[in-house]
């Protein structure tokens, strides 16, 4: 087993453990910090993927804002922010849910075949040429839709409204 | 030169679907909603990354830009539901949404 291979086996199992341990723990501070560690862990298979460009993104968007909008969330609506979640029974039905959801996409990699193969390596100025290039609306499309949801978000927290 | 098979990295996309999907039948703290639908999001997120490093055709670019633009996506839809998340604290006191019934018959 190569050294890549042992790095990305180490780095999903951390993946799924804190994805796990975030909406299992009861108190929900210690679920943001699990979910800090999984959007880290996430970014460093984009480096292992070679690609530096979404890695930063990954850490500045995930682990830095949509961390602090959260812990902001808890913050607003708790008077006290280490007081625990009421336990919610995690009946039959959900786990057997995710689970079928989980065989059901595993079943289907036994189509694809299972040789390793190079990763493809890419210069951040040629991603940057096809974003503002060919793939240019999407980021237009993008610019609209954060600028209807940062009005919407504005419409509905603003106060006096009837 | 790195070399890795694709179906790890799928197995992980599954497994974290999985989980996004147990958070969103069992929790019912908006908080936790959010982020199961992110846990869930970011399974998709990944997909399109290995597919650009694993590329089949000559189009192994365009998943990098298009993971640019759904992160900003998944930023714009977590800054919308903390703003309902705010609005539900006002009006109910709470933030269960078991108990946001207006809308139901």
């Amino acid at each position: 087993m190569s050294l890549e291979e042992l790095a990305f086996l180490a780095l999903a199992l951390v993946a799924i453990a804190t994805a796990a341990a975030a909406l299992l723990v009861r108190e929900l501070v210690h679920t943001i910090l699990w979910i800090a560690i999984f959007f880290v862990d996430l970014s460093a298979i984009y480096f292992l993927l070679d690609a530096p460009f979404l890695g930063v993104l990954q850490l500045g968007v995930y682990a830095g804002a949509v961390t602090i909008l959260l812990l902001f969330g808890i913050m607003t609506t708790r008077k006290r922010i280490f007081s625990r979640e009421s336990a919610t029974g995690i009946g039959p039905v959900p786990v057997a849910l995710a689970l079928v959801t989980f065989v059901f996409l595993v079943s289907a990699l036994g189509e694809l075949p299972p040789s390793t193969s190079t990763i493809a390596t890419y210069d951040p100025t040629a991603l940057s040429e096809n974003l503002f290039g060919p793939n240019g609306p999407w980021l237009l499309l993008l610019g609209l839709i954060m600028l209807a949801g940062v009005a919407g978000a504005i419409y509905l927290v603003r106060e006096g409204r009837e | 030169m790195t070399e890795l098979a694709l179906t790890g990295f799928l197995g992980l996309s599954a497994a974290l679907v999985g989980i996004g999907i147990f958070g969103i039948l069992t929790r019912r703290n908006f908080i936790l909603l959010l982020i199961s639908v992110e846990i869930a999001m970011n399974a998709a997120i990944l997909n399109f990354v290995y597919f650009a490093a694993f590329p089949s055709g000559t189009h192994g670019l365009s998943g990098q830009a298009i993971t640019v633009v759904l992160i900003g996506f998944a930023a714009t839809e977590v800054a919308v539901g903390l703003a309902i998340v705010l609005a539900l604290n006002r009006l109910k006191g709470t933030i269960n949404v078991a108990r946001a019934t207006e809308l139901k018959l």
